[in-house]
């Protein structure tokens, strides 16, 4: 796949948790990795989060969530992308989840789930593939 | 000794010889092993009396309960003395009698209420050390929209005078408020919560100065981990004095602050950054302190800490912990000219720990063992040994009860079996330890005056540069990670299929009810509705006004009035509200 573009990815963190280690460090990784990476910073509500998707135009939404909180916040994000006819973007999750609610976030549409030592550069050829999959 | 014979022992022909017999063994041990494994270099060191001049061993290293502190805070710490009676005893130190429980909280104050009901009857006794979720933590009411779905959920949500009434119901009696301790994990809106402990007290007809505990309060390290602040750092500073003054006068015997370099180290810090940080808060709390126009020997004593450190690398964790006595025991003497040996103490409950960032979600039962490293190392620098964190700690919120016995009794096979704990300070005069030590004092020393030529910690936060520099490190954490520099275990080497995951069975306490959790958020909005309709509204106006007026002026302190307001059962978010329209709410510096 020749890149018209860099690929856009919006890290957010929705809700009040303030843990962001890995949201910058993976916001840092896939920077290198060659994406255009926008970060969010702390405390996004899901409607910022989906209108900040849209009005970045970004290919990839990647949310980190350490509360616990993980399955209503997800669902409400994509509710909202899917109310602003952004439910195409592609939504991964990442932070502590449990293995057990892996496959009610991948019910709701998440793409995928990345818990804790994964390796970036893991997550960086997963958007790559998932995304070229879908443009073919 | 007389100091020429020590002079005489670090000097002249004894170096003189060790370097020859030194220069002697590279060339004919060092160079040949290393040569004969076919490495450019050694992957080892060995340190001697050329490495660190014992002369100084009084100026840096001194006795343990003495000036500066190297050694350790006490030559005998009191879990030390009675530990062999704990042991034939089989104490449990995970709820305390008349000191504080263990930390928790969630869903309303009814249903931690109703659970440290339970904790009593099982004999789990000890004042509430709580967690308060993160709305009340960044200061909203549940019924804001912000805290939308975090009603709750990662604590206790207290946003009245009325929930503390409510979460404060069993302790009476033989629990009163005057037999026990309280801990309270808030930062940004700190003053409130010390107000309505304050207010509860009054309440029940016992003076706040009987009052025992601990806030937290330690707000600067907010904006460079873990993200709970409001106001902008110079503001929250200006909060952190008016805490300061009131409890000093009010409530005496409660703790100011619990400065963390723990969260800092969490969000990815170097022992250096995570060492040269904390004290350099510790500096700005010193300094607001002074402020109020008492003298450091009044306050300091009433600073603690909450256990530097969170790394596998246990010798620099060792030399970190003895570091950081010595920096901060300089720092109150030289700097802020304190008499009291009291003042110059790090207190905290542990010393070394691996921490939760050390743990890994592969094969997690290996989190027992690094965490006993932790404990090893703890007790190796003057701390109990205690194994932490619980070896589930990367499976999600709530420590399983196996994992707890089996943290609890590593500890205690630390602290009875091992002898670590017989020895003060085992590493004093160690070449290595001892030049180790110096090295980090010196490069957190350089990182300090850095700080110090932006500006202080206040300008260094609000530049972005602390919180740039903990993300950094995160990142370059990360990468050795990935490129196989930095090994883990289960994550980035012994991966094969070849490899086993041992699991045991994790029973998880129902403590947490989460048909509870679930209406959370649901009850406490109705009990909003019922507060503001039942409340004086006239009097919280005019409270809340009173408290606009002193927010506005920087040499007042705004304690009386947010405890006048507590009192009228304004809510913790009105409070708040009113400090955001005077103050303004911090806004983080790009990434």
């Amino acid at each position: 796949m020749t890149e018209q573009r860099k690929i856009r990815v919006l890290i957010a963190k929705p809700g009040l948790d303030g843990h962001e280690r890995g949201a910058r460090v993976i916001a840092y990784g896939l920077r290198d990795a060659g994406f255009e990476v926008i970060y969010t910073g702390l405390r996004q509500t899901p409607d910022q989060i989906a209108a900040a998707a849209v009005q970045e135009d970004v290919d990839v939404v990647g949310l980190s969530i350490l509360s616990g909180a993980h399955l209503t916040l997800t669902r409400k994000v994509l509710d909202k992308l899917a109310e602003q006819n952004a439910g195409d973007i592609l939504v991964l999750v990442g932070g502590i989840v449990p293995e057990a609610d892996i496959p009610a976030l991948s019910g709701m549409g998440v793409s995928g789930v990345f818990t804790s030592g994964t390796p970036v550069s893991k997550v960086a050829e997963f958007i790559r593939s998932t995304l070229a999959n879908k443009a073919a | 000794m007389s100091g020429d014979d020590r002079k005489d022992q670090g000097s002249g022909s004894f170096l003189a010889g060790v370097e020859r017999a030194r220069s002697a063994w590279d060339e004919s041990v060092l160079k040949k092993a290393v040569a004969k494994c076919n490495l450019p270099e050694s992957p080892t060191r060995h340190y001697t009396p050329l490495d660190w001049d014992q002369s100084n061993y009084l100026e840096k290293v001194g006795f343990p309960g003495q000036y500066p502190f190297t050694a350790g805070n006490t030559p005998v710490e009191f879990w030390k003395a009675h530990a062999r009676l704990a042991a034939l005893a089989g104490y449990r130190p995970d709820w305390g009698g008349r000191g504080v429980g263990r930390y928790g909280g969630f869903g309303a104050p009814e249903d931690y209420r109703d659970y440290l009901i339970r904790m009593h009857g099982q004999n789990r006794k000890g004042g509430p050390n709580m967690a308060f979720d993160l709305a009340t933590q960044c200061g909203y009411d549940p019924d804001a929209p912000e805290a939308a779905g975090e009603v709750g959920r990662v604590g206790v949500s207290v946003s009245s005078l009325r929930d503390f009434e409510i979460i404060y119901e069993p302790y009476r009696g033989d629990q009163e408020l005057t037999q026990i301790g309280s801990n309270f994990t808030i930062n940004a809106p700190c003053c409130v919560i010390i107000a309505m402990y304050c207010a509860l007290a009054e309440q029940r007809g016992i003076p706040p100065a009987a009052l025992r505990g601990t806030p937290q309060n330690d707000i600067l390290k907010e904006f460079i981990a873990r993200g709970t602040y409001i106001f902008p750092p110079a503001e929250s500073l200006r909060l952190f004095r008016d805490t300061l003054g009131f409890l000093r006068k009010t409530m005496p015997k409660l703790n100011v602050c619990s400065i963390g370099g723990y969260h800092i180290r969490e969000a990815g810090a170097t022992p250096v950054q995570d060492l040269a940080y904390s004290l350099s808060f510790a500096r700005a709390y010193l300094a607001a302190g002074l402020e109020t126009g008492l003298p450091v020997d009044d306050f300091a004593p009433m600073f603690t800490f909450n256990a530097f450190g969170g790394s596998m690398k246990i010798y620099e964790e060792i030399a970190m912990q003895r570091a950081a006595r010595r920096m901060y025991a300089r720092m109150l003497k030289e700097d802020f000219g304190a008499k009291s040996a009291r003042s110059m103490l790090i207190r905290q409950i542990t010393t070394v720990h691996v921490g939760c960032s050390s743990t890994t979600l592969q094969r997690p039962l290996n989190n027992l063992a690094r965490a006993v490293m932790g404990g090893m190392a703890a007790g190796m620098s003057g701390g109990v040994p205690a194994a932490y964190p619980a070896f589930d700690e990367p499976l999600g919120l709530g420590h399983s009860l196996e994992a707890q016995q089996l943290q609890m009794d590593a500890t205690r096979i630390l602290l009875s079996e091992t002898g670590i704990t017989d020895v003060c300070d085992p590493w004093a005069g160690s070449y290595f330890m001892e030049s180790l030590t110096d090295e980090m004092e010196a490069a957190a020393a350089a990182e300090m005056a850095k700080i110090e030529g932006m500006g202080g910690a206040v300008a260094a936060v609000e530049s972005g540069y602390l919180s740039r520099a903990v993300a950094k490190s995160a990142y370059e954490k990360q990468k050795r990670v990935e490129a196989g520099e930095d090994l883990v275990v289960g994550v980035n080497c012994y991966v094969s299929p070849l490899e086993m995951t041992v699991e045991v069975n994790r029973q998880v306490e129902a403590t947490y009810d989460p048909a509870l959790m679930a209406t959370a958020e649901e009850r406490r909005i109705k009990a909003m509705a019922d507060l503001k309709r039942e409340r004086n509204t006239k009097a919280v106006a005019k409270a809340l006004s009173d408290l606009a007026l002193t927010c506005r002026d920087p040499e007042r302190n705004v304690m009386p009035e947010v405890l006048a307001a507590v009192k009228a059962y304004a809510t913790l978010q009105e409070i708040c509200d009113v400090m955001r329209e005077v103050f303004g709410v911090f806004a983080p510096a790009k990434l």
